[in-house]
């Protein structure tokens, strides 16, 4: 049964868990793993949270799996802001998910650790894409939580003028945007520097990560107000606001696409990732980068999690593209089955929570790959 | 007009001014770069989503986001509709300001931008021209503890003018549509440290209310003050140039009244551009430190009106004033005018506010160009047209005075009637700089054309039109420099970020832009005042009364003295005559 249900598959609230329908060729999503209240930062050693609702207080951060002493130090000096942390990471499952949901490997999460199995430990395309994202949506969700007033401290204590409430005063707060983007830094990217900066792989999960954050950064939209004598643009005050995530996604998505194969090279006493290919361009700041090649995730491995395969995926016949069944089920063939599917039809929305609609009945062509 | 302190000041000591009002301009461009901060704040704010619970039904209760009484508080709006809440029962909250912070009165005022998050569904699409209603209640507190306490309540409408910039498809769905900002409210004052705003969006299927607005993700904010730092050097450099700008007026003002004629026109005009100054220099905005007086910002506005159409009239006069008396030239030295007159003994003991009582015709029709009737029809222009903006800001900020979630956009009505406000005016002030810049041109022409005549002409009449041209040129280069120093300015700060990073200093460019341009203007009237005040030397010969000028043809001895003496007393129209004289002698 195939049913457009709003957002996202992964609930928070566990009593609703029995309302989610689930769609057939997903399994291993999130829905299994629904307590999906899972501190995903970094991400792929998401610690899950089954049992926690939230993260309230300083003992939690020592139970949290996954997390390296210092972001466990970092966890208890700002409790506050693990909740959005939590949200961040549930925001980038969802994204990743929609961002996939065409392609072979289709974000899919374990319920064990890591949760996006071995495709993201290795330097791939893949785990380019999940570490960008992740840093960028605890970038958003910490800024959002900043906005709706959760986070006491944010926007201010970056500001030379804006450590007190006088600084506030005189000058105003920096910038929501900078406290997300500054505790993205220094959570997220904790675990590669604690590594040390010599690892290949830790310094493209740092260039991800960073890439990951200037696709917010890049595209805040600049939004201004004139508010002069008569309204006129003698004084205008001008601010820069977020880009929905859906955008960000698509951008980091667009940076997936051309992703840049990179290697270690000593310049100096410093190491540096440049193009395997000389002929290649340099990669920029915003762009991603990756050391390995992926695997094509066509069959199931069961050595490897995460390896699910593309068998039993719904495949579109038309299509030329890797959603397309040809692609799709890697030349293994499709079958075909008339399904019936209820639908909503003739609805009517208010903007929150009501839809009164009918069920429409229709017979629908699937294909799934063999 | 004749003989001002600028003709007869020496080269060194006119740059000596000049160096001195360039070492001001400097200075009020540094305290807005380095010392103040950027003139206004933008702050963010994300609605949070209360559930009304229905329990508090007989009072109205007030929704926090946060610290102690948070309302029950939903994440996303599946999850109300797994718990079956409906959109009647949602309360969208925001506390002004963020946790830890207190507003201040030094904020001046507040305006909230509204913005909708709104998702795109196949099925639950914006509808064409769909309002949202909106149903807002405002309410203050003085600290932490204490009861909210409403400040208005309001139902209001606005527009969505949303687009969806991709395609309409299954694929985007869950993208955002992009939705224009739309203004929610502005407060004049802010007297009280703490704000909340809790907003509805009730829903009502018969009445057609917020139906077809589709799926609404969230609310934002923009909250917009202006900084503290910036007012407290706004008002100490208010405070310092009042009583500068004062004192030179009434210095100005004495000088006129010590000559034994009354004031021209010109000098009248030089004299209103000065009050106009004072009038928006005297810092009045102190008491909005003490008082919550809302108005303060549309008074505001008032005086800034008020001196802009004085700065423009002025500009018309000035050239006008030089212009008659080129072109009467022009036309009297071709020979036509024998005019006999008698000057200074007459004028004066006249009564300035009837001044055409000159005997012969030519001296009438000189006389008529003393008087601002003349210019209604330039000047015209500038007070319809401020007289516009007023009527339209009466309808914007006047009505926020009683209703601050009021906004003249809203409706379409409102937005017609503004926009007819705006264009009037704009046209009105094109014509304005059509008539201006005819006027510059002119004078430009009268100027070329007595270059070529100068060295023909008697030293006495060379000096005067010398005298002339200098000053008008030199109120020109001024005029233009402080305009164009304004324009590039005003585009520096609208296309720059605000702020300059210069080695480790910050400068901050919109600061800078107002403080300079205001000090600009305030050193502008005052060098007018200063440099176009009546010289006071040869103050003796003021007290010759009674020339009388034959202007016939014939011999006049000492023409040369005469003339001499009688410009620096004289105004400009008049002393004309008696170059006529001369001109009909040569």
């Amino acid at each position: 049964m195939i049913s457009h249900f709003p957002s996202s598959q992964c609930a928070h609230n566990q009593t609703f868990v029995p309302n989610i329908p689930t769609t057939s060729w997903e399994p291993t999503l999130c829905t299994r793993a629904l307590s999906c209240c899972v501190v995903f930062l970094s991400v792929r050693y998401l610690a899950k949270l089954s049992s926690v609702g939230s993260i309230r207080d300083e003992e939690t951060c020592e139970r949290l799996r996954g997390l390296i002493q210092r972001q466990v130090q970092i966890c208890k000096r700002s409790v506050e802001v693990m909740d959005a942390v939590r949200r961040g990471a549930q925001l980038a499952i969802d994204e990743c998910q929609f961002q996939f949901r065409n392609r072979r490997w289709n974000c899919s999460t374990l319920e064990t650790m890591p949760v996006f199995g071995k495709v993201v430990t290795q330097g791939t395309r893949e785990a380019a894409f999940v570490y960008a994202i992740s840093a960028a949506s605890v970038a958003f969700a910490v800024t959002r939580a900043c906005s709706s007033g959760e986070l006491e401290k944010c926007g201010c204590d970056h500001n030379v003028h804006g450590v007190s409430p006088e600084g506030f005063q005189w000058s105003g707060c920096s910038d929501n945007i900078a406290y997300g983007v500054a505790f993205s830094q220094s959570f997220v990217d904790v675990r590669e520097r604690s590594k040390g900066q010599s690892s290949s792989r830790a310094l493209m999960n740092l260039h991800n990560n960073e890439a990951g954050r200037k696709a917010i950064l890049s595209h805040m939209r600049v939004e201004c107000k004139c508010h002069g004598v008569s309204g006129s643009c003698e004084v205008k005050t001008c601010w820069k606001a977020m880009p929905p995530f859906r955008k960000v996604g698509n951008v980091i998505k667009e940076k997936f696409d051309g992703a840049t194969e990179v290697e270690q090279r000593k310049v100096g006493t410093t190491k540096v990732l440049v193009p395997r290919n000389s002929q290649f361009k340099p990669h920029t700041d915003e762009d991603l980068v990756y050391l390995d090649p992926s695997p094509d995730f066509c069959d199931y491995d069961p050595r490897s999690p995460g390896m699910l395969g593309t068998v039993g995926r719904q495949c579109n016949r038309t299509s030329k593209a890797i959603d397309g069944c040809e692609l799709m089920c890697c030349g293994r063939g499709f079958q075909t089955q008339e399904v019936e599917v209820v639908d909503r039809c003739s609805c009517k929305f208010h903007w929150c929570c009501y839809v009164k609609c009918k069920q429409c009945r229709k017979m629908v062509e699937m294909h799934t790959c063999r | 007009m004749a003989g001002a302190i600028i003709e007869n000041m020496s080269t060194k000591k006119l740059v000596i001014v000049g160096v001195t009002l360039l070492l001001f301009q400097a200075f009020a461009f540094m305290v807005g770069g380095l010392i103040a901060p950027s003139p206004t704040t933008a702050v963010h704010y994300l609605a949070t989503k209360c559930v009304d619970t229905g329990k508090h039904q007989q009072e109205t209760k007030w929704f926090m986001p946060w610290g102690p009484n948070q309302c029950t508080k939903l994440r996303t709006f599946d999850e109300a509709m797994a718990k079956k809440i409906e959109a009647n029962n949602i309360v969208f909250a925001v506390h002004i300001p963020l946790p830890n912070k207190e507003m201040s009165p030094w904020f001046q005022f507040m305006l909230v931008i509204l913005q909708f998050d709104i998702a795109f569904k196949m099925y639950n699409q914006i509808e064409e021209g769909a309002m949202a209603t909106i149903d807002v209640g405002l309410a203050y507190r003085d600290d932490t503890v204490s009861e909210w306490t409403e400040m208005a309540h309001s139902f209001e409408q606005r527009k969505l003018n949303c687009n969806f910039t991709t395609t309409k498809t299954f694929e985007n769905e869950g993208r955002y549509y992009e939705c224009d900002l739309l203004p929610f409210m502005e407060v004049g004052s802010v007297a009280h440290k703490y704000y909340l705003l809790n907003i509805r969006l009730p829903v009502n299927e018969r009445k057609k209310i917020n139906v077809g607005i589709g799926e609404i993700k969230d609310i934002r904010f923009v909250g917009i003050h202006q900084n503290g730092g910036f007012t407290k050097v706004w008002f100490a450099m208010k405070t310092f140039l009042t009583p500068s700008i004062l004192i030179i007026m009434i210095w100005y003002w004495r000088r006129i009244t010590l000559m034994s004629r009354p004031p021209v026109l010109l000098e009248k005009v030089i004299l209103a551009l000065g009050i106009s100054m004072t009038f928006i220099n005297i810092p009045v905005e102190w008491f909005s430190i003490g008082f919550n007086w809302t108005w303060m910002l549309l008074f505001g506005d008032i005086r800034q009106g008020i001196f802009y159409s004085m700065l423009l009239s002025f500009w018309i006069i000035f050239c006008g004033e030089h212009l008659m008396g080129t072109t009467l030239f022009a036309t009297l030295a071709l020979g036509r005018g024998q005019v006999k007159m008698c000057e200074s003994s007459v004028s004066a003991n006249k009564n300035f506010a009837q001044p055409d009582l000159h005997p012969t015709k030519n001296l009438q029709d000189q006389t008529e160009r003393n008087r601002f009737s003349v210019y209604w029809k330039q000047v015209g222009p500038i007070v319809f047209g401020s007289f516009c903006l007023f009527i339209f800001d009466m309808c914007e900020r006047g009505v926020q005075l009683t209703n601050p979630f009021y906004s003249i956009w809203a409706s379409d009505v409102g937005t017609e009637l503004a926009m007819a406000f705006i264009i009037v005016a704009g046209i009105c002030a094109c014509l304005y700089f059509l008539f201006l810049c005819f006027m510059v041109f002119q004078v430009f022409r009268n100027i070329s054309g007595k270059r070529t005549s100068l060295p023909a002409m008697s030293k006495a009449r060379r000096l005067h039109y010398e005298g002339l041209i200098f000053r008008f040129k030199f109120l020109m280069l001024v005029t233009l420099t402080c305009a164009a120093m304004t324009v590039i300015f005003f585009i520096i700060s609208q296309v720059n970020e605000g702020h300059w990073h210069w080695g480790e200093h910050t400068v901050q460019v919109n600061s800078a832009f107002f403080t300079g341009i205001y000090g600009m203007w305030n050193l502008y009237v005052f060098a007018i005042m200063f440099l176009y005040a009546p010289s006071h030397k040869r103050y003796g010969d003021e007290q010759t009364s009674g020339q009388c000028i034959t202007g016939d043809a014939g011999g006049n001895s000492g023409e040369d003295i005469q003339l001499t003496t009688t410009i620096t007393h004289v105004d400009g129209p008049s002393e004309i005559y008696k170059m006529t004289g001369k001109a009909a002698q040569e």
